[in-house]
Formats: structure tokens, C-alpha cells, sequence
């Protein structure tokens, strides 16, 4: 209970930041100051997102940024995930660049049977080669959803009347993820492809989509 | 972000102030199964305790009903309790790691258990040698009948079947996926899905399997969904566990339950849905054709579930007992 509260307050003071985890050429951010992106995402199941990052005027390129994302279907606002965070480069050797992602989550989930609330945390490292004009990199990372909270219809209760509204916790799931991306920067864009795997947090079982993949388009503007 | 902030902070302080409830406890959002709640109906038979329930007088001619899934439970099927008005002691009972009964680990389901249990279920609630014997059995519920029959053709009166999927395992494979056949960005999916990165549960946290695999059934009514039904079918709480273990088995050991139902002469009562895009007369012909002597018959105004909806039953209940009487 008390490493929840200490993981629930770090994403608090996370989303105070209004951050944010796109994918990032490191090699050309330098020169720009905000980072608009459109992605079309398969991940748990097929949505679409926007994002905007603001890139801080540290020494070490820093990026706080926040996301907004649905899944596809008739009702847009029944289902969505909001992810706010931070990107932080942490080395660089040659043209290979190192960074970390950490990101707080806010999610929604309803069906006829249940409204899911959920917060967690989505953390992930990725590394590889980045040149002016394109990039591949690795990435390795864990998607929790620490506390979450259940709320079932009346079609669920005259199945079963007993069900217990409320919090859950501890974590209610975690999948781990690895997988590649790729982008080609032209102008002051960048165009890329996420492809990866995922997996249930025990290493055992799958998602019933096993696989995610995003295309992304980036937009920097701002020169400091 | 001043609301997400917000709740945030309501989040944190609820779960200080509360216990937290665990998702892996069974009573919280799954119910308790006969082992933890005694009030239940239940037999202990073949080392395990069913859920398991009988209407009519017990020296009346026995009709067994089996669920389908695997997995679901017989809650959806308790129409099925009109028999007993019309002289049938009717038994209902659970599937081993199904519904109400008891949880087992997943390397303990073969499907000859499944068939095994079937057969003590009839020796636990059988009155006399003497006593006719009837099977009713719905989508994995009829395939189940027929590999009981399959093993056992001289055991059975009658039989009713109603929409499983094959009677070999590629049969079985090809419907499913066909039954199963959304748009990639349809809401129904997109509901299933989804949910995968709010619960996740291992192979041995049977009620958040459980649990997660009810909510899927969500997708049933949706209006994309082939099989067409009018709406969400009652249950008590899916098997998440048997169902992987037994489609994991299909895959493995590709059974064929076919091969001695030409020694089972009886007339077959064989049901199919008008709505059911997935099946249809082709299916029925071509899944019934394993059986020598078939009596086909089209439930209109109702797709897979048609026992569980008024109008389904309305058209499947009378011809099935006029099928029954006539044996």
C-alpha cells in the first residue's frame, strides 16, 4: 500500500510537469523548442492520438509532454488514455543516443458491463542510432496500472449482485513491451514506425494483440 | 488536467482511506464457486464439486443439458427447465472449471475429462438402468454431447443439438473465426481488446481471468456481432481457464469426434439459427452430416443463443419436444 502512494505521488507530481513520450530524432531536437504529433496506433487495440512536447532549455535535452489517445469505434468517448511525462536524453556516443521515458497514466475503459478508471505508469528506455536525416532505435518497457477503479452497470449486477464497486489495488496488470522504431526527418518533420511486442508482466501470456506498431508524424517549431 | 490532477489526488486519498480490495479475490468481482460458498447446489463426482442443479421428478426421462463456451454456464440455458413441465427430469450442471464449479489448474483439463464428467453426472442422477437418457447440448455444449456419443452410442435416447461449431476440430477452428469475425476498427473489438491493459491476471489467478473474459462478453450483442443475438446472455461467471485449456488442446490433439457416429441411428434433432451469419443451413448440413439420421431444423427470429431469448425459444421448445416425445 504504501509503494502505491509513493508511485500514485510521483505520477502526481509528473503530470504537474505536463509531459509527454513521442517518438524523437535526438539527433535534430536541439534546435526547437515544441513538438507537435498525429499517430495511428495498434496497441491493445487500434487508436488514434495526439501529443505536444515542450523542450526545455537545459543543457540535457529534456522533454515534457502530454498525449491524448482513443480507441477506434462508434463511441469516442467512452475509451481513452491520457499519458503525461517526461523524455530525458541521457547519453550520447557518437551518433548512438541513450534516453529514458517516464509517464503517468490516466485511462478509461467502458463497456456494458463495467466503467474502469485506471492510473499507472508507463516507463521505458530506448536507445540506438540517430543521424540528421533519420534514425533507428531499440526500446524496452513496462506499461502498470497501479490502482483502478471499478464501477459495474445494472446489467452486470443482475449477473452478479454481490460485485464490489470501488478501488483496487494493488496493480491491477502490467504488460512489458520491446520493440524498434525507425523515422525519416525531413525539414523540420519527422515521419516513423514503432513496431514490438507485448507481453502480460509474468513473461507467460500475451495480450489478446500480442503485437503493437504506431506511425507517427512529428512536427518542431519554435527555434531558440 | 486539472480534473486528471484532481482525480488523481481523490485516487490516493480513497486508497488511504480504504482496504484495498484485490482483483484476485474471488467474491469481489467474480462470485464465490461451490467450494467457498455452501448455500450453491452442488455433487461431488470424477474428484471434483459441480455446480449442478435438477428440475422435475428424478424417475422421469432424464434430459441432460450441457452449456457451451467452454467455459460459460448454464444459466443461459435454464429455458431449458419448460422440459420439466412436459415429463423430463431435467439436470443442469456446470463444466469442470465452468460457471459455479470448482477451479482446477490448467494442466489438469483433457477433454476426456470433459467426457468423463458427463458420464458420472448421468451415473450420479440416474434413477433406475432403465431410465431413457437425453442430451441437450448448445454450441461446445452439442460438441461435447457428440464426443460423449461418439464414445458411448448405445448410452443415449436422443439428442439435441444446437449450432456447435464442428464435430473436427478444423470445423471447429473455421467457425470460430468466422463467429469471431469484427472490423479491426469496430467498437465491439476495440471494447475487447482494450481491456488488456487495465487487468491482467497469471494462468493461476482464476478470477481475474474469469472476471476479464465475463467483460468480453460485452461483445455478444454488439450489432456487428455474426452471431445475432438480440442481446447480452445471463451468466454466472465464465471459465476462463478450461476455455484456453481446452482450445489449446484442440490445437494440440486436432480431435475428430466423429468416427463411431455412424453406430448412433437415432434420429438427431440438429438446431440452427436464421440470424447466425456464421452458420447457416451450409453448416448445419455439412456439421450434421457426421450423424446418419438427422432431423434439421431452422429456429427463426434468433441467431446462436436462441434458447436464451424469448422469441428463440418460443420457435426451438416446441419442435424440441415434439423430437423428444417421439423417441
Amino acid at each position: 500500500m504504501k509503494k502505491t502512494h509513493t508511485i500514485v505521488t510521483v505520477i502526481i507530481l509528473l503530470m504537474g510537469l505536463t509531459t509527454n513520450a513521442q517518438t524523437i530524432n535526438w539527433k535534430n531536437i536541439r534546435q526547437y523548442k515544441h513538438i507537435a504529433n498525429v499517430n495511428v496506433t495498434a496497441e491493445y487495440a487500434l487508436n488514434y492520438g495526439v501529443a505536444y512536447s515542450y523542450r526545455l532549455s537545459s543543457k540535457r535535452p529534456i522533454l515534457l509532454s502530454s498525449e491524448y489517445s482513443f480507441p477506434s469505434g462508434n463511441n469516442f468517448t467512452d475509451d481513452f488514455k491520457v499519458k503525461t511525462g517526461t523524455q530525458i536524453h541521457w547519453l550520447q556516443s557518437g551518433n548512438f543516443h541513450f534516453a529514458s521515458k517516464f509517464q503517468g497514466i490516466f485511462r478509461r475503459y467502458q463497456n456494458s458491463y463495467a466503467r474502469l478508471l485506471n492510473f499507472g505508469v508507463d516507463i521505458s528506455a530506448t536507445g540506438g542510432y540517430y543521424k540528421q536525416k533519420w534514425f533507428v532505435a531499440g526500446e524496452l518497457g513496462i506499461d502498470k496500472a497501479i490502482v483502478t477503479h471499478f464501477k459495474h452497470s445494472d446489467l452486470y449486477k443482475e449477473n452478479f449482485p454481490g460485485v464490489r464497486d470501488g478501488w483496487y489495488e494493488p496493480s491491477t496488470g502490467g504488460n512489458i513491451y520491446i520493440g524498434v522504431q525507425a523515422g525519416w526527418s525531413f525539414q523540420n518533420k519527422d515521419l516513423y514506425l514503432k513496431l514490438g511486442k507485448l507481453s502480460q508482466q509474468d513473461l507467460h501470456s500475451s495480450p489478446m494483440l500480442p503485437l503493437y506498431a504506431q506511425l507517427g508524424f512529428n512536427i518542431k517549431f519554435g527555434k531558440r | 488536467m486539472r480534473r486528471i490532477i484532481l482525480s488523481v489526488v481523490v485516487a490516493t486519498i480513497l486508497s488511504a482511506c480504504t482496504k484495498g480490495k484485490t482483483i484476485d479475490e474471488a467474491g469481489n468481482l467474480v462470485p464465490l464457486t461451490v467450494e467457498k460458498d455452501a448455500s450453491l447446489p452442488s455433487i461431488y463426482i470424477n474428484l471434483s464439486k459441480f455446480h449442478a442443479e435438477t428440475f422435475g421428478n428424478p424417475a422421469n426421462k432424464m434430459l441432460v443439458v450441457l452449456h457451451g463456451g467452454p467455459g460459460s454456464d448454464y444459466r443461459y440455458l435454464l429455458n431449458c427447465k419448460e422440459f420439466a413441465n412436459q415429463g423430463y427430469y431435467v439436470v443442469f450442471y456446470d463444466q469442470r472449471g465452468s460457471g459455479l464449479s470448482a477451479r482446477h489448474s490448467k494442466n489438469e483439463y483433457t477433454i476426456q475429462l470433459m467426457i468423463d464428467d458427463l458420464h458420472a453426472v448421468i451415473a450420479h442422477y440416474r434413477a433406475s438402468p432403465s431410465q431413457k437418457i437425453f442430451l441437450l447440448g448448445h454450441s461446445w455444449g452439442a460438441i461435447l454431447a457428440t464426443a460423449y456419443i461418439n464414445q458411448n452410442p448405445s448410452a443415449i435416447r436422443g439428442v439435441i443439438l444446437g449450432e456447435p461449431g464442428g464435430f473436427k476440430w478444423q470445423d471447429i477452428k473455421d467457425y470460430v473465426r468466422r463467429a469471431r469475425d469484427f472490423r479491426f476498427s469496430s467498437e465491439a473489438l476495440n471494447d475487447a481488446l482494450y481491456a488488456d491493459q487495465f487487468i491482467t491476471g497469471r494462468e493461476n489467478e482464476q478470477a481475474v481471468l474469469d472476471y476479464k473474459l465475463g467483460l468480453l462478453g460485452a461483445a455478444d450483442a454488439a450489432k456487428d456481432n455474426p452471431t445475432g443475438n438480440e442481446s447480452l446472455l445471463p451468466f454466472w461467471r465464465a471459465g476462463a481457464v478450461v476455455n484456453k485449456a481446452l482450445f489449446d488442446l484442440g490445437e494440440k490433439e486436432q480431435p475428430d469426434f466423429t468416427s463411431s457416429l455412424q453406430l448412433f441411428s437415432t434420429k438427431v434433432f440438429f438446431a440452427y439459427s436464421e440470424r447466425n451469419r456464421a452458420y447457416g443451413l451450409e453448416q448445419a448440413q455439412k456439421v450434421s452430416s457426421a450423424y446418419p439420421n438427422v432431423q434439421l431444423q431452422k429456429i427463426n427470429g434468433a441467431g446462436h443463443d436462441f434458447i436464451s431469448f424469448s422469441a428463440g425459444f418460443a420457435n426451438f421448445f416446441p419442435a424440441a419436444l415434439s423430437y423428444l416425445n417421439s423417441l
